[in-house]
């Protein structure tokens, strides 16, 4: 190898690491790692319990996630990190609630951090979005590209 | 100035879509406010034939309705009129505001509203008809002379049960202006869409863009003489559909029940909603720094 080759070859390298490391910066600020659970919004056990009637229906979470796009993007990104003013929907902490819990916050909203309720839509359309945030951290740590509407 | 102006509509034109899904009433309110920073512009008509031989009217108007918090949602109204064989005038303009006293879903969601109304006589858009039946064949010329100050309450109730909506509103008017007494009214609605799950495709006229719906509404007297003499009553098939992801029409033919109604008033809408609006017009000033 030349010495011109080398130096070619070590700026690539360089450039490659500038570049994986800004985007990777870039996630971690984009990232809402600041949020904390409102210790006060706290879904009663019987919402807790219930199952998404949706969990068996694959076809379902298109829909779910036309639904994000529209409704949830504004506060919580359209990778759902929460772009520093939401929940942070792909951390465990998000993640770990069942999907009871997840449709009731949905349903109620929390009006004292801005959360809006979105029992307007239909039953079955917030089981949608539920089963669309499952598929949120699957999505980050493939970093899908997320197809334009 | 200019700039500003031009960003303004830029934005306008191109602000990121929501779904709005708007309700089909006219005249009965949900519990469901706008969302905090998003604005809602609206552009409504209320087409009138009363029946004793009285000119026709066509009454046009704006609403911007803007949600201030998750609990507050106010909204400006200018409307206008124009009358069959008679002139076109301004009419004058509302400002409402709707609180929601109880933050979660609850059966039965109450809603506070109070409106604000600098109106005069000419008004024609009807978004309720409270207290007893008002006569259509004074002029414009001579109506829009006549001012009304007018402060209207409104005890919401709503509900969804199972993918339905059903709404009750209570309404009391206090003309400022005229020694009419306090007005009472009523309106009741039911809505359901007409397809519950979303599809995966952007569909224009999937079942799942369309909500159906009907209204009765009408008043019920005044302080001088409460009950359903000489009162104005509609019931109202109404009909939503969200032509895209931020706009929506909407549809609905009044039928009068009682003799004193007009027979029929023909109401449509088209809305756009802006979301994120309040964060758009910031971002505008931080980067005029």
């Amino acid at each position: 190898m030349t010495l011109r080759a080398a130096i070619t070859k070590k700026r690539f390298w360089n450039i490659f690491v500038l570049i994986v490391s800004t985007v990777l910066v870039g996630i971690a600020m984009g990232q809402n790692l600041t949020y904390q659970q409102d210790p006060g919004w706290q879904p009663p056990q019987a919402a807790i319990a219930r199952a998404n009637p949706l969990a068996r229906n694959a076809d379902a979470v298109g829909g779910g996630r036309k639904l994000f796009l529209r409704e949830c993007t504004e506060c919580h990104g359209r990778e759902g990190n929460g772009r520093k003013r939401a929940a942070d929907l792909v951390l465990p902490q998000v993640q770990k609630q069942s999907d009871g819990a997840l449709f009731w916050k949905i349903t109620n909203g929390n009006a004292r951090h801005g959360m809006p309720s979105f029992a307007k839509l239909p039953e079955l359309q917030r089981w949608q979005l539920v089963l669309f945030l499952r598929q949120l951290p699957l999505s980050a740590s493939t970093a899908a590209p997320v197809e334009k509407e | 100035m200019r700039k500003i102006t031009r960003y303004i509509f830029f934005v306008m034109l191109v602000a990121l879509p929501a779904l709005a899904q708007e309700s089909p009433y006219f005249v009965t309110y949900d519990h469901h406010l706008e969302e905090p920073g998003n604005l809602e512009i609206e552009t409504q008509s209320n087409a009138g034939f009363p029946r004793h031989g009285e000119p026709s009217y066509f009454a046009p108007y704006i609403e911007l309705e803007y949600g201030f918090t998750t609990r507050w949602t106010s909204e400006l109204y200018l409307e206008g009129q124009s009358r069959s064989g008679d002139s076109t005038v301004f009419t004058g303009w509302r400002l409402e505001n709707r609180f929601r006293p109880l933050a979660a879903e609850h059966r039965i969601n109450p809603i506070l509203y109070f409106e604000y109304e600098n109106l005069n006589e000419a008004s024609r858009i009807q978004k309720e008809t409270p207290g007893h039946a008002t006569e259509f064949d004074v002029p414009n010329s001579e109506s829009r002379h006549i001012r009304a100050h007018e402060l209207e309450t409104k005890l919401i109730l709503s509900s969804n049960v199972h993918d339905w909506n059903i709404a009750e509103n209570f309404i009391a008017e206090k003309n400022l202006s005229h020694n009419e007494g306090v007005e009472f009214g009523y309106s009741f609605g039911v809505s359901r869409p007409l397809g519950t799950i979303a599809s995966a495709a952007n569909c224009h006229l999937c079942r799942e863009n369309f909500i159906a719906g009907a209204e009765l509404f009408g008043g019920l007297g005044s302080t001088k003489g409460f009950g359903f003499h000489d009162t104005t009553h509609y019931f109202a098939p109404a009909l939503s559909w969200q032509v895209n992801n931020n706009s929506s029409l909407r549809f609905s033919p009044a039928i009068g029940l009682t003799s004193k109604s007009a027979a029929v008033l023909l109401r449509f809408g088209y809305s756009y909603e802006i979301r994120g609006f309040k964060d758009k017009i910031a971002s505008l000033f931080r980067g005029a720094k």
